[in-house]
């Protein structure tokens, strides 16, 4: 009698654990070709909960053929569930004024548990000099 | 006595029942992360999401600066709307050529249009009278045409909805006719179908 109330509280229990489980493993080039251009970044951190979910690995930054300014943000999740969260880039020129831009979306993003992955964008105008990135949790 | 209390008390509580629950009006950022999301249709976040993509996708092509005489002059083609919904597709070619416009790359003719008609008629009369008065062409033609098509997938299991709205977009060099840039920016949605209610 036991056993039959026990099995089923163990399988629920079972797809509770590894329901939203997830990870990733990845494979790539050992002796890379491209550099990337690491800079320096300022990090504002408000939400320690996300901050610990999902981390910011380095930003990457280069010039288009156009002379926009493009940036490259790699995160990792460092659970091993699913985490959604929202990004949303903001550009400014040389004097720090922000630059208004008409498709300046809220992306909603998703990243798998233990994945390592890249967010980026395309300065909307040449005179863009700096840039900042909001992350919200979904 | 118990009559009147009891009358007094459900009177009272009648508004906080009609009203309690309603969200009064506010306003929050369009395309922010409080707009409503429809599976069965696309909204105005996915229109902005589009159009950045789009834009900076273009931008970063570097196809707008192998033109002659910059900034390149862009004439909208056809938009189609392959979805099973009415949608102004200005929701996506304006913010595209708003934002086209202020990155300094591109302008977009305004007299010029599909199947000869202009957008602004008002500026193709008065170019066309300055034209006559001064005897000689002044129109500058297109360097590109931009075209596209947004197409709706769905796709349903059990009472789990789908759809993907795919924006597809192409910058075609009006010389040679060539598309010189193509871009497809693909968004999708899902959600359940509520037991309860339409």
């Amino acid at each position: 009698m036991k056993t039959r109330i026990l099995l089923p509280l163990a399988g629920a229990a079972l797809l509770a654990v590894t329901g939203c489980h997830t990870s990733m493993n990845s494979i790539e080039n050992a002796q890379k070709t491209g550099q990337r251009q690491m800079i320096s970044d300022s990090r504002v951190i408000t939400d320690g909960s996300l901050a610990k979910k999902v981390s910011f690995v380095g930003v990457n930054q280069s010039m288009t053929p156009g002379g926009f300014l493009k940036i490259q943000i790699e995160l990792l999740n460092r659970k091993h569930s699913l985490q959604r969260f929202s990004y949303q880039f903001e550009w400014f020129d040389a004097n720090g004024m922000q630059i208004n831009n008409i498709v300046s979306p809220t992306v909603p993003d998703q990243i798998e548990g233990g994945e390592s992955k890249f967010i980026s964008s395309v300065a909307p105008t040449s005179a863009c000099k700096d840039f900042r990135v909001k992350f919200i949790e979904n | 006595m118990k009559k009147i209390i009891l009358l007094s008390v459900m009177a009272a509580a009648l508004p906080l029942l009609v009203g309690g629950c309603a969200t009064p009006a506010h306003y929050i950022q369009t395309g922010g992360r409080e707009s409503l999301v429809n599976v069965n249709q696309i909204n105005i976040q996915d229109f902005i999401q589009a159009a950045n993509d789009a834009t900076s996708d273009l931008l970063a092509s570097g196809a707008l600066d192998k033109v002659a005489n910059p900034p390149a002059v862009l004439a909208i083609s056809r938009i189609v709307n392959n979805t099973g919904q009415q949608i102004d597709t200005d929701l996506l070619t304006k913010k595209i050529r708003v934002a086209l416009l202020n990155s300094g790359k591109a302008q977009t003719t305004t007299t010029m249009g599909l199947g000869g008609t202009a957008e602004d008629p008002m500026a193709k009369g008065l170019q066309q009278e300055n034209e006559f008065m001064n005897d000689q062409k002044t129109t500058r033609k297109p360097d590109f045409t931009l075209s596209g098509k947004i197409i709706q997938t769905i796709a349903r299991a059990g009472s789990t909805r789908q759809a993907t709205y795919s924006f597809q977009l192409s910058l075609t060099d009006a010389r040679t006719g060539l598309a010189v840039w193509e871009g497809e920016k693909e968004i999708t949605k899902q959600g359940a179908r509520p037991a309860v209610g339409f």
